[in-house]
């Protein structure tokens, strides 16, 4: 399937927060509690429609525990948009946000779009992290919020997509050069080809929604 | 080919000297008679004559054996034979082989008067170091072990056969050439699809005359002996493409059978596994009969004729082949069946002519109850641990008795150790393992209150188990206990080996190993003894992984630099994307029979402790030519690899990566350097 673009996006975040689960549900629209714990990374792949041109999104969900961290850093590389996950019923998983983020800035390119999730919002009454605590948080760092749930689906439709949106204003706003892949976007047909010409959208595999 | 130049060859010196320094003596021209090389010297020309041409049975080539390599056309045939001098004259030459090695060792590798006809393809490799060589494979997909031209050569050599015969580049690889190619490719591939009759005769007398060499006595394949000597192997047949040819049905079966190539390496394959099975388990109880008849097969034909049969009696000084040699220099098991296709490595043909890579020896069945009762004496002492690491190596065990022989290949029981012993240790590391479960299982919730670590850690591992393998039916549905046996494992281990602790990917480590177990503290010291080894995949500062992504990047470069030279360039040679393979043992990238099959081979430590790597490069240079010519970058390859995931053939990578292991040979230490997990401080017996 043909693209404009396809956007780069990494899952972060500490290990149980949800964030294999939020992929899931947000590319095959399940929620599925049993599920293998991710080892290295995993990928997932999903068309959106943003201003009415086709945006691919290519995702990758990482593994959280802190072992793997100067591993999972190399992800980081060309990616657009990142989603860091925190889980609102367990404190420690907030706490480390600072950290997390402070690996994003550093080993991401500057003009990464980090949407800050507080997944698992369906356990409200376990809630261990208000949701002004959250908003707080996104504010101070220059983070785009939202609470959501990867079990009950709310959410996780609109973090993606207005992650993806983030991004594609800032190509109209000319933040990004496109031809320069390192910003984690690829022009396919029917994008805006940069200064070097448009790629051939078929070079990420183009189709399949798991891939 | 051109009008038939014959003359006799006794007026010609160099077949004179052939004569004189072909082994075997006066043997050497009958047995040429018998095989279906030219029947009578006159009418022969030799039309090309090499000197020093070697093969290296073993990983050294000091312990090279030197001979002549000939292309001798007879009629309107060209056949080509390589005949190791002998020992007394090779000294005389100067360049021969350096160690002795007994005459009939020198023999299994001759070259008897090979027509043209049966070969297939033959590879050239003129690397920068070190000696050119060529690899000629056969029509059955066989192929010879590697000529090596000492005194260089190949390309005359290649110039004189293209006057002679047909020879074509291979499209896929300059390095290759097709003999007795057809030219038009639909043609090609409809030949190789047709059925029987119209096969080109050429194509018949190849597949049935070079099967002979993989027949074996085995009874299910009476074929092969009605074959044999249906057939009358004359040279003139050989070049059948220029005649016609009256059928025989037998002969028509086995085309029907061996036409395709996959077929005909299948058909390969399995009797030389029924061989290897056979001869092992006959060398177990030391019988010799058995061998005997083995060896008046009608194999003989290609592995050098008569005196095979009477010199086999000192079986243990058998040479076989080089992987043999390497793997088993007691020379205990296989000789049988390496003396009869030992001279030969198989060749996936459909893999060789993408990859051109030379495949490791045939699979075998895994390892049963009765055949492991071979290997222990009345109190239950392994006598030879290499023979059964070798054994397992090569075939794997059966689900049944995994349960017994993880125990040794972890190192938790060891080989030398008597039933007594084993049970007398059991009982010991069941109460050892209750006092250290006891150490978390006593913490209260007071004392968890303040002790952190703890509690991060258990909640960690909770986690984790009920997300390992569920699908599986051992650790499937809610409230599973075998779930809750995971977590009372891993964190009896993480106060076992404090400092290591709990690591993601351990779970996955520990699920089979449980699966195979069915007893916790069994489970608990195996996974121990696996620790043992790969804990350093777990190490926080991540060492342990980087020196094996390291290493894998070094035998990348040595076995397939054209792969690291892209991986160079595409900014990829951190090798993060093999990351999981490593960490996990390929745990994510087979079914879990599959992973439990790769691990006791892994286990057996037999040809390399880093076997994980070679399979590594097995798997990555399968795949070489799409990520090269795909351009695939750091991200495009990493999703690549991890949709590998299930669509890895285990068997055949594992034959990759053996031949990968032996190509290494002792540059293997360049690569890996020593401390590279799972390397152990070496105690001896293990590892040799």
């Amino acid at each position: 399937m043909s693209y404009a673009y396809l956007f780069k996006y990494i899952i972060i975040g500490d290990t149980g927060v949800g964030k294999s689960c939020l992929l899931l549900q947000f590319t095959d629209k399940r929620f599925q509690p049993v599920h293998d714990l991710t080892i290295g990374v995993e990928f997932g792949a999903r068309m959106i429609t943003i201003d009415n041109k086709p945006i691919k999104l290519q995702i990758w969900d990482t593994a959280g525990q802190e072992s793997f961290r100067s591993i999972t850093r190399s992800y980081y590389r060309g990616a657009a948009g990142a989603l860091l996950v925190y889980d609102i019923t367990r404190r420690e998983t907030f706490n480390h946000l600072a950290s997390w983020l402070e690996d994003a800035r550093q080993h991401a390119n500057a003009n990464m779009t980090i949407m800050l999730i507080g997944n698992k919002c369906d356990l409200a009454h376990r809630r261990a992290v208000s949701t002004e605590e959250g908003e707080q948080f996104a504010k101070e760092h220059g983070l785009i919020f939202m609470e959501a749930s990867a079990k009950t689906a709310q959410n996780v439709e609109e973090a993606f997509i207005s992650t993806a949106a983030t991004i594609y204003k800032k190509i109209q706003d000319g933040v990004f050069d496109v031809s320069n892949e390192s910003y984690g976007i690829k022009v396919g047909y029917g994008g805006i080809p940069g200064p070097s010409g448009g790629r051939d959208g078929s070079v990420t595999q183009g189709g399949g929604c798991c891939s | 080919m051109q009008e038939a130049e014959l003359h006799d060859l006794s007026d010609d010196p160099d077949y004179v000297a052939s004569q004189q320094q072909g082994s075997g003596g006066s043997e050497n021209q009958k047995c040429t008679r018998k095989s279906n090389g030219p029947t009578e010297p006159n009418g022969s020309e030799v039309v090309y004559s090499k000197d020093n041409v070697a093969i290296h049975p073993t990983q050294y080539a000091s312990e090279r054996i030197s001979g002549r390599l000939q292309l001798i056309k007879r009629d309107l045939s060209l056949f080509m034979t390589w005949i190791p001098y002998k020992q007394s004259a090779s000294y005389g030459v100067g360049q021969g082989s350096r160690v002795k090695l007994p005459e009939k060792d020198r023999n299994l590798y001759t070259i008897r008067a090979v027509p043209l006809t049966d070969v297939r393809s033959i590879r050239r490799h003129t690397p920068t170091l070190g000696w050119q060589y060529i690899i000629m494979v056969l029509t059955s997909g066989l192929a010879f072990p590697p000529l090596y031209f000492y005194n260089g050569g190949v390309r005359e050599f290649l110039a004189t056969l293209k006057q002679h015969v047909f020879l074509v580049r291979s499209a896929d690889d300059a390095n290759v050439f097709l003999v007795n190619d057809l030219q038009d490719p639909l043609q090609r591939s409809l030949s190789s699809l047709e059925l029987p009759r119209a096969v080109p005769v050429a194509n018949v007398a190849s597949s049935s005359s070079s099967l002979a060499s993989v027949h074996s006595d085995d009874n299910s394949n009476q074929r092969s002996n009605a074959d044999y000597h249906d057939s009358s192997f004359s040279p003139t047949e050989s070049v059948g493409r220029h005649r016609q040819k009256v059928r025989d049905p037998a002969r028509d079966l086995s085309i029907q059978v061996l036409e395709k190539f996959s077929l005909v390496t299948k058909f390969a394959r399995e009797t030389t596994s029924h061989l290897l099975r056979e001869s092992q388990i006959f060398d177990n109880i030391g019988g010799y009969e058995k061998q005997q008849q083995v060896h008046s097969s009608p194999v003989k034909n290609q592995v050098g004729g008569d005196p095979v049969s009477q010199e086999l009696q000192d079986k243990n000084q058998i040479i076989s082949d080089p992987l043999e040699k390497i793997a088993c220099r007691n020379g205990k098991l296989c000789e049988a069946a390496a003396t009869l296709v030992g001279t030969f490595e198989l060749i996936d043909s459909k893999e060789a002519e993408q990859q051109s890579l030379v495949w490791g020896k045939p699979r075998l069945p895994p390892l049963g109850h009765e055949e492991w009762a071979t290997f222990l004496d009345e109190e239950g002492r392994i006598v030879d641990s290499k023979a059964l690491r070798k054994r397992i190596f090569y075939g794997g065990v059966e689900h049944g008795l995994r349960k017994e022989v993880w125990k040794f290949l972890l190192g938790y029981n060891e080989f030398h150790s008597t039933y007594a012993e084993r049970e007398f240790l059991e009982t010991m590391k069941r109460s050892e393992y209750e006092t250290i479960k006891h150490q978390w299982q006593s913490i209260s919730p007071a004392q968890a209150r303040r002790f952190a670590k703890f509690k991060e850690r258990k909640s960690l591992i909770e986690k984790d188990v009920v997300r390992t393998d569920r699908s599986i039916p051992f650790y499937d549905g809610d409230e599973n206990p075998n779930v809750g046996l995971l977590r009372d494992i891993l964190l009896t281990f993480s106060f076992y080996n404090f400092d290591l602790g709990y690591c993601q990917g351990m779970s996955d480590l520990l699920s089979p190993i449980l699966f195979v177990m069915e007893d916790e503290s069994e489970a608990f010291w195996c996974f121990v003894s696996l620790m043992e080894r790969l804990g350093p995949n777990f190490n926080r500062d991540q060492n342990g992984m980087h020196s094996q992504l390291l290493a894998l990047s070094k035998l990348v470069e040595f076995l397939d630099s054209p792969l690291h030279c892209y991986l160079r360039q595409a900014d990829c040679l951190n090798f993060f994307f093999c990351f999981r393979w490593i960490l996990i043992q390929f745990k994510r990238e087979f079914v879990y029979e599959k992973t439990m099959r790769l691990w006791e081979v892994l286990w057996t430590h037999y040809l390399s402790e880093h076997f994980h790597l070679y399979m590594c490069v097995a798997i990555l240079k399968k795949h070489r030519k799409k990520i090269i010519e795909e351009r695939m970058d750091f991200d495009t390859l990493l999703k690549f690899i991890n949709e590998l995931s299930c669509h890895i053939t285990l068997e055949a990578t594992l034959k990759d990566a053996e031949a990968l292991c032996i190509i290494a040979g002792e540059n293997k230490a360049a690569c890996i350097p020593p401390g590279t997990p799972p390397s152990l401080p070496v105690e001896g017996g293990l590892l040799e």
